[in-house]
């Protein structure tokens, strides 16, 4: 018996060890600065352009990953097809590349010459410009909606979908009417990790969209940009500021996901 | 559980040893190459360990700045040593300048937009990069040359980024991503520019060329050993090293 006791003591005491950690160094961003200068960063021209380029680059990718993992998780789930398991692997691998790696590969692609051709013919170019900034989050956030949209579809039972298909409805209405509503909690998660997977993202959009000073500057540049400016007021304000959005869109999400 | 515990004291024991470092450098990031090479012989000849670490001159100025231990300091340009001297972070008689840093216009291999010289930026479609005026030594020092031409404002609307990082500049050239970069000629010796890389000098009049000095800093933990550590890397044995990897000797 107080073998098990001490079993449990110990895990628990490891548990509240990484979590007081934790509080102490989140709280360290937001005791450390002094307010005056955060009050007066916060309006900076400089960081009102990061926030609102931020917040529509992270929506905008999170829409467009929502559009692209919902087909793809349901595929992965449901479907049979040929190379599946290498489809998956392939998938996955960004998770486990380090975001540089991914800009640099994402660089190479869309600053081809051939494929920079087709899509200037089209009007899009992707690197260095606000544009690649929404490539950039879309590829890193991509797996991480597209893992949770696959378990999601995972758990719920075929079995009405069967039904729902042996009623006679086809397999798009059987998706709108059965799969996807009783997915809703993972698509809700899904969009908030990729939401927060977006905001945070550094390493791609600093190489595929260059990183530049109110030009392409997204939070996570703006905290880069200046400590490497040695101004470190700011550098803590946008981190503040970092913490604070994806804060409130895990709350706000949550909150969405009890009411609906 | 005894043997965890102890585990666990072992290894905050080998992070401790780690960290206690017995030269503390802050050296600009474009210098790592030969100061890499510096270290190793320098660590091998007096059996110590060195700590380098590397930031662009903004962050390690701001870093001796906010006082963190340091004990040698060698920014990419002179005038962070100038600004620490005056507010008396870096000790006068100690403050030497060692070699040269001479802006190049860097242009993909084969060199697609035909840059012949610093004029050439201003033609229409040029795709220029240059550093952060605020961030790496070398994008003030752009700024300025371009500025000195009288050409800043033309050249302004090719820029294409400013990047934060000089080897962003090295990658954005060297994969044909933009025309010409600014940067440093010594970078280009470097293993990964050479062959994707063709440099185009600035002219004289406009070019602006910069000391790479080395001080030691107030606040010093290991001054014996800083200022044995500056003998060496200002050494006629040292400047090989900062040949070899690209770097002018100061004529002086």
């Amino acid at each position: 018996m107080r073998r098990v006791d001490f079993f449990q003591t110990s895990f628990i005491a490891i548990t509240l060890f990484i979590t007081i950690l934790l509080i102490m160094a989140i709280a360290s961003l937001f005791v450390v600065p002094s307010w005056d200068d955060v009050r007066h960063n916060i309006w900076s021209e400089e960081m009102r352009f990061s926030l609102k380029l931020s917040l529509i680059t992270g929506i905008t990718s999170t829409i467009l990953v929502m559009l692209f993992a919902l087909p793809i998780g349901y595929a992965l789930s449901r479907f049979r097809f040929w190379g599946k398991g290498l489809v998956k692997t392939v998938i996955d691998m960004p998770i486990a590349f380090p975001e540089l790696v991914l800009g640099l590969c994402l660089l190479l692609l869309f600053g081809s010459t051939i494929l920079r051709d087709i899509l200037a013919s089209a009007g899009i170019n992707f690197v260095f410009t606000k544009k690649g900034i929404v490539a950039a989050q879309f590829f890193t956030a991509l797996p991480y909606a597209i893992r949770i949209m696959k378990s999601t579809f995972d758990y719920i039972n075929p079995r009405l979908e069967f039904v729902s298909r042996s009623l006679g409805y086809s397999m798009f209405e059987t998706f709108k009417n059965i799969s996807l509503p009783l997915a809703k909690n993972g698509i809700v998660a899904s969009m908030v990790i990729s939401f927060a997977r977006c905001i945070g993202t550094f390493g791609t959009v600093l190489i595929l969209a260059g990183g530049s000073y109110m030009k392409t500057e997204i939070l996570p540049i703006t905290l880069y940009l200046n400590i490497s400016y040695g101004n470190m007021g700011m550098a803590l304000t946008s981190g503040i500021v970092l913490m604070i959005v994806s804060f409130l869109a895990i709350f706000v999400f949550e909150k969405a996901e009890v009411s609906l | 559980m005894k043997k965890i515990l102890s585990i666990i004291a072992f290894l905050f024991l080998l992070s401790s040893n780690c960290i206690a470092a017995d030269l503390l450098v802050f050296s600009g990031a474009g210098l790592i190459k030969p100061m890499e090479e510096l270290k190793i012989n320098f660590e091998k000849s007096h059996s110590i360990v060195i700590d380098i670490h590397y930031g662009s001159s903004g962050e390690i100025f701001a870093g001796v700045a906010a006082g963190q231990p340091c004990d040698v300091l060698i920014p990419g340009a002179e005038k962070y040593t100038d600004d620490a001297l005056k507010n008396g972070w870096v000790l006068e008689n100690t403050v030497t300048k060692m070699v040269l840093h001479i802006p190049v216009i860097a242009v993909p291999k084969g060199n697609p937009a035909k840059i012949k010289g610093l004029m050439d930026l201003t033609r229409p479609n040029v795709r220029v990069a240059i550093g952060d005026p605020k961030a790496p030594a070398i994008g003030r020092v752009a700024k300025q040359i371009l500025i000195r031409g009288g050409i800043w404002e033309k050249v302004k609307s090719n820029i294409s980024v400013y990047a934060p990082t000089v080897n962003q500049l090295l990658i954005y050239a060297a994969l044909s991503q933009v025309d010409a970069a600014i940067i440093w000629g010594d970078l280009v010796t470097w293993a990964e520019g050479k062959g994707k890389l063709e440099i185009i000098p600035i002219e004289k009049e406009y070019n602006i060329i910069k000391t790479i000095p080395t001080a030691i800093c107030t606040g010093a933990l290991h001054k014996n050993t800083a200022i044995q550590f500056n003998e060496y890397i200002t050494s006629p044995e040292g400047m090989k090293i900062w040949e070899k990897w690209g770097f002018e000797p100061c004529a002086e």
